[in-house]
């Protein structure tokens, strides 16, 4: 039986914590959302969790269906184990500037590092922004080529969604993806490596 | 090596780095703040990086501001 659960109004991670809560109760799920960013993360939960996702856009929201896919003894939820050489290299950016003291020259030393970042190895398959760090990833940035070049070259970049909302900056995302405490959380414990700035 | 893409210009402090980079904003070059490359200096600093091309109009700009410039190289 499918069951369905309507996201719609409700504030981040909350409609990828219904559809989780209801995956596994149910190997049928109809999520309904209002927005794309929340589609998205649901989308990503799903689909890292093996399920398949189809999208149906009806004039009252955005209807996500969600079958479980054909996971071995039905372990719905449960990650794969991290993967190869110790797992994901994460980088988190907690601020827009780069250690405690001086705000300009801690402004000075994340462009520096950002632009390095393209230039050494190894590259991160990761890099998480959030609190001030999320202004990093917006129009207007001074480090948003680094950072383009970095997404270009395959690094995943993942903003704080309630963060971007918090600082008003969530229809400026220049680059990467809105993302939530659940993935965030997750890439995180997931990592062979967290480097947090 | 003859080819290099770029000119990095040093200065004496970072803040000069800073200022320099504000004069060729305004002067519309575009440039980029970066750590001093490893092959220049061991010193932990940043520099200017400027296209090539760029060059002559950088220079004639932060000679006209006062930034004084410590050295100039190619990259």
């Amino acid at each position: 039986m499918t069951r369905t659960v309507d996201a719609r109004g409700l504030p981040c991670p909350q409609p990828v914590i219904q559809t989780r809560n209801a995956l596994q109760e149910s190997a049928a799920v109809t999520t309904i959302v209002d927005n794309v960013t929340a589609q998205q993360n649901v989308t990503r939960m799903a689909e890292k969790s093996g399920c398949t996702v189809q999208a149906e856009e009806r004039e009252d929201g955005i209807y996500l269906h969600i079958g479980k896919g054909e996971l071995p003894q039905g372990e719905a939820g449960t990650q794969p184990p991290s993967t190869l050489a110790g797992g994901p290299l994460v980088l988190v950016i907690p601020d827009d500037s780069m250690g405690r003291g001086d705000h300009e020259l801690g402004q000075i030393l994340i462009r520096g590092f950002f632009h390095t970042l393209g230039e050494v190895e190894p590259l991160p398959d990761t890099i998480i922004f959030f609190n001030s760090g999320v202004k990093l990833v917006v129009d207007g940035s001074p480090v948003l080529e680094d950072l383009q070049d970095l997404r270009g070259r395959g690094v995943e970049i993942l903003a704080c969604g309630t963060c971007l909302g918090h600082y008003d900056l969530k229809d400026k995302v220049a680059v990467g993806e809105v993302s939530n405490m659940y993935t965030i959380a997750e890439t995180m414990l997931g990592a062979g490596k967290v480097i947090s700035l | 090596m003859s080819k290099s893409l770029h000119t990095v210009v040093l200065f004496h402090s970072t803040n000069h780095a800073l200022r320099a980079e504000k004069v060729l904003v305004e002067a519309g070059v575009s440039c980029k703040l970066i750590p001093v490359p490893r092959q220049i200096s061991s010193d932990c600093g940043v520099c200017i990086r400027i296209g090539r091309t760029d060059r002559e109009t950088a220079l004639r700009a932060l000679e006209t501001s006062g930034v004084e410039i410590e050295g100039i190289y190619s990259i």
